[in-house]
């Protein structure tokens, strides 16, 4: 050993406290988004206790499921740095479809609606075309596609209708299964971008796309496998929908996601620029983007009012939740 | 004469930490009328930092500074372009979707009354800019956008949009230049040594480079940085290299030993009759497994854009990749790395790192060796490889799970450098500009690196910063001109060309 790097040891063990300090402050937002939601909750119950009922609990969970399940779907696509406008009319063009062929092909409609949703997700991302301009447009073909085939008609589920309405009919601990299995997929994504090669590669190519090609990131295959998981998800979230509502349309609950999908990935901390996604947070921003409602109500906040506090609340909650560790730029 | 002036800037006891971490401590100094001064010491001596401060971007805790005689505090960087002080970042700063003039109108104040209305005065901005350029020799023009320049085209307009400043009443500008040589090449930095000597007849300089045989030919002065503290400040004549080399690092300068000439076996990567449309056209060369190829020309040369053609991140026109013997079909990016092929780009922060991403996972990008089984990462395993390869490269800090971003820019390389070293089978090394920015220390580790990878078999393509570089590392250099063939010298088989010669064959 030189000198030399007898000095540039001695100035590691000056520059390691900043080192932690700055990477303590990058990791604030790990506990942010389930920290807000217990605020929330907290409030809530201060205000009004009913509100956390077995039932209301029941309540909250089965709307957060569906709204989980899109937003792990754009989670994983903002991870990349796209973004999927599209994944909502997907969802609903599925569970028009399942409603549709349920009561003839059973589970194996299911799995048949599963793929197709996919295989459109999978198209979206081949056309080499910005993602937010393509996604805008296949969200109008989509949305026309699910009038057309429910002929504006809602449709109610008929024989087999148990294989979709046990994930809304079984509870574990108040909470239907619905949302279990949302919280299995967030946790089963977790663990693929933490433990697989592929999760890190998506990672990469969010925060820089450039050196990940340099790098032998297969870029383009990880991008159509972003999107046909949104696909995959926004089919699965049409089962949830399907479950709780017992009928499909255009107009039903389905029809109005899109929003809410990107508010929940945004609250749990995900960057709309790439390269930050931690799906365990997507859990709480769900959750607190399903109980925002009750909690304005809670509030008593008058009906008018009730989107522009929406609003507002959401912004908040963005700002609190956003990691600002990766420079001045805020996109 | 110059004495009857008071000094152009005065800095009495200034420091500024961050955290524990003395960056600058107690720092005073002075720097006269028509003065040139260099600035160096190693990365993290807490230059960065000094010339932050005086260009407004940092304010120090304590302590004073004087702009010709008057106290000044700066609260951003407008204030002190306004007070005189012109900055040529080390990190280009330029507006790359801009056009050049309007790059340079950002920091000029002067408004026509067209402007004062509101309104872009176009006539104005490209004469102003069209007259920096010109006050440095350059010939580009005002109207070319930012984004369509070389690397280089771009630090020349960062040098024209800091001398354009006007100096005012009777205040001298000062024109601090952070390593503005790291990213040249041989011509155009006898362009920009002479561009320093005429701006002392209206500027005072402080000059940063790693350089030393820079500093002692163009500065009056030298001051050496070490740990936050000034170590030497000394007018040139009093200085030895020598002497400048240990207040840096405080200990010896140990010279690299050449080594011995590389064994003759079969190419392992040949280029033959490359051309690329606008770029370059019928290059050919071959490099051996342990052999060290320098591709050196001057900007525009088309070294650059022929690595990349190598390595299939851009398209070849005509002509034929060999690898092991064999021409490749349908090149890419993915089939290079496959067949063991690594490139490190020159620019690092934008194309060679992921810089959010923690040391351990940039390593594990490409080639992940043991970290891995199949399509799983194996956390413990991978941080084993990383943390083999911190010790190795003695990278600093020491902590193998930060992010790349919080690393200085020699420890960054290394990582970058670990990332490809890592390869299981790594055939040919690519490596443009690889010490780019890096101080004396981390550049004789990388060089190491470089060297052992020989030895155990890579091949190696490398293009210099500096004619010295290619002399001191490599068996062959291949000089290119205009995107053509110039001259080859077999370095380890026949006498080796002075620096003379090959600016010559380059220009």
């Amino acid at each position: 050993m030189t000198d030399h790097s007898e000095i540039l040891m001695n100035r590691t063990t000056l520059a390691k406290p900043l080192g932690g300090r700055l990477s303590r402050l990058a990791s604030g937002h790990v506990i942010a988004p389930p920290l807000v939601f217990a605020v929330m909750l907290g409030a809530v119950w201060l205000l009004n206790p009913n509100y956390l009922s077995p039932f209301g609990i029941s309540i909250v969970a089965a709307t957060a499921a569906p709204i989980l399940l899109l937003a792990l779907g754009q989670a994983t696509v903002l991870n990349v740095g796209s973004i999927d406008l599209s994944n909502a009319a997907t969802s609903l063009l599925g569970t028009i479809l399942l409603a549709m062929i349920l009561p003839g092909y059973g589970f194996w409609g299911i799995l048949a609606i599963l793929a197709l949703v996919t295989v459109i997700g999978a198209i979206v991302a081949y056309a080499q075309v910005p993602s937010f301009a393509l996604t805008l447009g296949t969200l109008g073909v989509l949305q026309t596609a699910a009038l057309v085939t429910s002929d504006s008609q809602t449709i109610y589920l008929g024989a087999n209708r148990e294989l979709v309405s046990t994930l809304y009919t079984t509870n574990v601990g108040f909470v239907p299964l619905s949302f279990w299995l949302a919280v299995a997929v967030a946790l089963v994504f977790w663990a693929a971008l933490q433990f697989t090669r592929a999760g890190q590669s998506m990672t990469a190519m969010g925060k820089n796309e450039t050196a990940a090609i340099l790098s032998g990131v297969p870029v383009r295959g990880l991008r159509i496998a972003a999107f046909a998981v949104s696909g995959f998800l926004g089919g699965v979230a049409g089962l949830a929908i399907l479950a709780q509502a017992g009928s499909a349309s255009a107009s039903g609950i389905g029809s109005a996601l899109l929003l809410p999908g990107i508010a929940a990935a945004l609250v749990g901390g995900a960057s709309i620029s790439g390269g930050q996604t931690n799906p365990l947070n997507v859990i709480f921003g769900a959750l607190t983007v399903a109980f925002v409602p009750m909690a304005i109500q809670a509030l008593g906040v008058g009906a008018q009012s009730q989107s522009l506090v929406y609003g507002l609340f959401i912004i908040l909650v963005v700002a609190l939740t956003t990691t600002r560790s990766r420079g001045i730029v805020i996109k | 004469m110059t004495d009857m002036h008071p000094p152009v800037l005065r800095l009495s006891h200034i420091c500024r930490s961050f955290g524990p971490v003395k960056a600058v401590n107690d720092v005073s100094l002075e720097i006269r009328r028509g003065e040139v001064v260099g600035l160096i010491g190693e990365n993290g001596a807490g230059k960065s930092t000094l010339l932050k401060i005086l260009a407004g971007i940092e304010r120090p805790d304590s302590g004073e500074m004087q702009l010709n005689g008057c106290p000044v505090q700066f609260r951003g960087p407008r204030d002190a372009l306004r007070a005189g002080v012109g900055v040529v970042h080390q990190e280009q700063s330029l507006f790359t979707n801009l056009t050049i003039a309007e790059n340079i109108d950002q920091h000029s104040s002067a408004r026509s009354g067209l402007e004062r209305a509101g309104l872009q005065d176009w006539g104005r901005i490209n004469r102003e800019a069209a007259r920096a350029l010109a006050k440095i020799g350059v010939r580009l023009s005002p109207t070319t956008r930012v984004g369509d320049l070389s690397f280089i085209d771009r630090q020349m307009v960062e040098i024209a949009r800091a001398v354009c400043i006007d100096p005012g009443q009777g205040a001298t500008p000062l024109v601090i230049l952070d390593e503005p040589t790291a990213v040249l090449e041989a011509a155009e930095t006898q362009i920009l040594e002479r561009e320093i000597r005429k701006l002392r007849d209206f500027a005072s300089v402080i000059f940063v480079s790693h350089r030393l045989d820079e500093i002692m030919r163009i500065c009056d002065r030298v001051i050496v940085m070490r740990s936050g503290r000034l170590a030497t400040n000394k007018p040139i004549s009093d200085v030895t290299k020598d002497d400048l080399f240990r207040a840096m690092v405080d200990g010896d300068h140990q010279p690299v030993v050449r080594r011995s000439s590389p064994a003759t076996r079969t190419p392992v990567l040949e280029a033959r009759g490359l051309s690329r449309g606008g770029a370059f056209s019928e290059i050919s060369f071959s490099v051996r497994p342990g052999q060290i190829l320098a591709l050196v020309g001057s900007n525009g040369s088309g070294c650059e854009a022929l690595m990349r053609c190598v390595y299939g991140a851009e398209a070849v026109d005509g002509g034929q990749i060999l690898v092991d013997g064999r021409a490749v079909r349908r090149w890419s990016i993915r089939k290079a790395i496959a067949a063991g092929l690594a490139y490190v780009p020159a620019e690092r922060k934008t194309e060679g790192m992921i810089a959010g991403l923690a040391a351990t996972r940039n390593i594990a990008l490409t080639h992940p060796g043991e970290g891995a089984a199949g399509p799983f990462l194996r956390p413990g395993r991978m941080a084993r490889v990383a943390q083999g390869w911190f010790d190795r490269l003695e990278v600093r800090p020491n902590d193998i799970h930060a992010p790349l971003i919080q690393f200085s820019g020699g420890n960054q390389q290394k990582v970058v450098l670990a990332k490809w070293l890592n390869a299981p089978a790594l055939k040919v090394l690519l490596l443009d500009h690889p010490l780019r920015g890096l101080d004396v220390g981390a550049g004789a580790i990388v060089n190491r690196q470089i060297r052992a990878a020989c030895a155990a078999g890579a091949a190696v393509v490398l293009i210099p910063d500096t004619i010295e570089e290619a002399l001191e590392l490599a068996d062959d250099i291949l000089v290119l001109r205009d995107g053509r063939h110039s001259a080859c010298h077999d370095l380890a088989g026949g006498g080796a060309p002075s620096i003379q010669e090959i600016v010559a064959e380059m220009v």
